[in-house]
């Protein structure tokens, strides 16, 4: 297939032979350079300002930090921050780096050249303007109140088109494919890439554009929070581990067909769990029961997956440990397991009576989006970048003090806030019988008290991540402004020759 | 307020979510793939990148062979 057909042809008749080329992955790999460039670069500012904006809402609820609050008392500045440092993250490090790992997956797995990269690049520049956009508008307060879609109406038809413009993209390298067999990472990374506008677009509309009320605004605001992990972020993640683990180790799935049942059911069940962060809520209770029973069916997807990626991997840790990929991926694939059978347990009225409104919900969200969706986005860059720029990464130090900053840093948050959240939750819900009448065991005061210890925890794993998040940006700028000849004798294996 | 005709309304796009994987699983077995799977495990080796060797390692620890 050549790679400057013409737009219209793309969306033609695939019947043609003389544009239906098989490509080698190589010539995919040099395809993507320029969009994966762009798009890692952008991800990488991406993380480093999300990592700030972190930072500063922590400080902000210093007492010493006056000179970092945006105007008024910490309470008012901090939720701004911190929203400012989720779409960061979301937005802005998680889609970009997903835009750049997930085409560059498609690429490969359809054996097609990538095309119409001004189409691709033109939407990338549109979208990190819109983002760019959304967080200024949530520092200057125009935030708007629903988690995840915070962003001011005026930033975000830009992203809107540019998710559409993106997926269109991949769905004309799936039409262009040149493979036989639909390998279970593009099923994951095709879905992907048609739920994330569809989610977009409808959660806008009902939430921005012709605001539902009361309680459907919250009902629907989950629908789609919870679907951008599940429906977006998850097969993204899943799609990179279930082509990076066996392609590092040269070594095919443990089982396929569980991948595939893996895949399904995740297509047929996530989109129902969302519902379960409003258990307790004036919501009907069979629309709980329903988000309850989706989230337990989640075990099956859940298990499928956990038993490919860690039998794909026995007998080969020692290769694996050899491999930054490896490392960064199995550790997310790790993750994975780990917190998705936590939310499942979660989804349960019982557990969730204590964990909801603590920072237990805290630790979870960051579990989920960052050792594992990170952790694993982290793996594939250091997988690609090489591949498509056909040089070696600069320094094996910088990689090892990402790995252990972040590996350390992420399993520090998470343990301590979950403990930290747990017992914050038993003594909110402690009552005491006071003369026939049921009292709170604990005064507010004791109870946030309580907290101290795991909050500072989770600031020191803070500046861990920051330390590796610096490592990660010094490499990938190094690397790219790396004077070296092009390693064209083995463009897909690290060469040995570094220095 | 009637709440009605908008749970209804996310029902509805939830079915959707729902008929659109159904009708996907149907194409996918319609078209055959959901036939030889383990087969399809191997689509990922090619002659560039083929089974059995491990592709990635720390920068200046590729063994030597």
């Amino acid at each position: 297939m050549s790679a400057s057909s013409s737009l219209f042809e793309s969306f033609g008749s695939t019947d043609n032979p003389a544009l239906s080329v098989r490509a080698k992955l190589s010539e995919v790999d040099d395809s993507m350079r320029l969009p994966a460039v762009f798009f890692i670069l952008a991800s990488v500012a991406w993380l480093l300002i999300g990592t700030v904006l972190a930072l500063l809402t922590a400080l902000s609820m210093h007492p010493a930090m006056d000179t970092v609050k945006l105007g008024g008392s910490a309470a008012e500045t901090m939720p701004i921050l911190r929203t400012a440092h989720l779409n960061a993250m979301a937005y802005g490090w998680g889609n970009n780096v997903a835009f750049a790992i997930a085409p560059w997956i498609m690429g490969r797995l359809c054996k097609t050249r990538i095309r119409h990269i001004p189409i691709l690049l033109t939407a990338g520049v549109f979208y990190n303007i819109g983002v760019l956009i959304g967080i200024v508008g949530i520092l200057a307060g125009h935030m708007n109140g629903p988690e995840w879609l915070e962003m001011p109406a005026y930033a975000t038809p830009l992203i809107a088109i540019s998710f559409a413009m993106v997926g269109v993209w991949v769905i004309v390298a799936f039409r262009w494919r040149q493979s036989d067999h639909i390998y279970v990472s593009q099923w994951y990374i095709l879905a992907a890439f048609f739920w994330l506008p569809w989610l977009y677009t409808v959660a806008q509309i009902m939430l921005i554009l012709v605001p539902v009320r009361g309680v459907v605004q919250s009902l629907t605001n989950w629908w789609f929070a919870h679907n951008v992990l599940g429906l977006w972020l998850t097969p993204i993640a899943l799609a990179t581990a279930y082509y990076l683990i066996p392609k590092v180790l040269g070594r095919a799935i443990h089982s396929y067909y569980l991948s595939v049942i893996g895949f399904w059911s995740l297509a047929f069940f996530y989109n129902w769990a969302g519902v379960h962060h409003l258990i307790g809520g004036p919501v009907p209770a069979w629309v709980i029961s329903a988000g309850t029973v989706a989230s337990v069916m989640m075990v099956i997807p859940v298990l499928v997956t956990a038993i490919n990626h860690h039998l794909t991997v026995v007998g080969m840790h020692k290769q694996g440990w050899a491999s930054p990929t490896i490392r960064f991926v199995v550790f997310g694939a790790i993750n994975y397991t780990v917190v998705s059978l936590l939310g499942s347990a979660m989804a349960l009225r019982s557990v969730n009576e204590v964990t909801h409104f603590t920072h237990f919900t805290v630790g979870h969200a960051h579990h989920g989006v960052y050792a594992f969706f990170t952790m694993i986005m982290f793996g594939g860059v250091y997988y690609m970048l090489p591949r498509i720029l056909h040089r070696e990464w600069p320094s094996a130090s910088l990689i090892r003090i990402h790995w252990w900053m972040c590996a350390v840093g992420i399993t520090l948050m998470v343990v301590s806030l979950s403990i930290g959240g747990w017992i914050q939750g038993t003594m909110l819900n402690a009552l005491t019988d006071d003369g026939g009448v049921l009292v709170p065991t604990f005064s507010f005061e004791e109870v946030t008290n309580s907290t101290r210890p795991y909050l500072i925890a989770r600031s020191f794993s803070g500046l861990l991540l920051t330390f590796g998040h610096i490592a990660f940006a010094i490499s990938v700028c190094w690397i790219l402004l790396k004077r070296s000849k092009p390693d064209n004798q083995q463009p897909t294996l690290l060469s040995s020759d570094v220095n | 307020m009637d709440w009605t005709p908008y749970i209804g309304a996310i029902f509805g796009i939830a079915c959707l979510f729902f008929l659109g994987a159904a009708y996907a699983l149907h194409w996918a077995h319609k078209n055959k793939q959901l036939e030889n799977l383990e087969e399809g495990a191997m689509s990922i080796f090619d002659e560039e990148e083929p089974a059995g060797e491990q592709t990635d390692f720390f920068p200046g620890k590729l063994p030597k062979s």
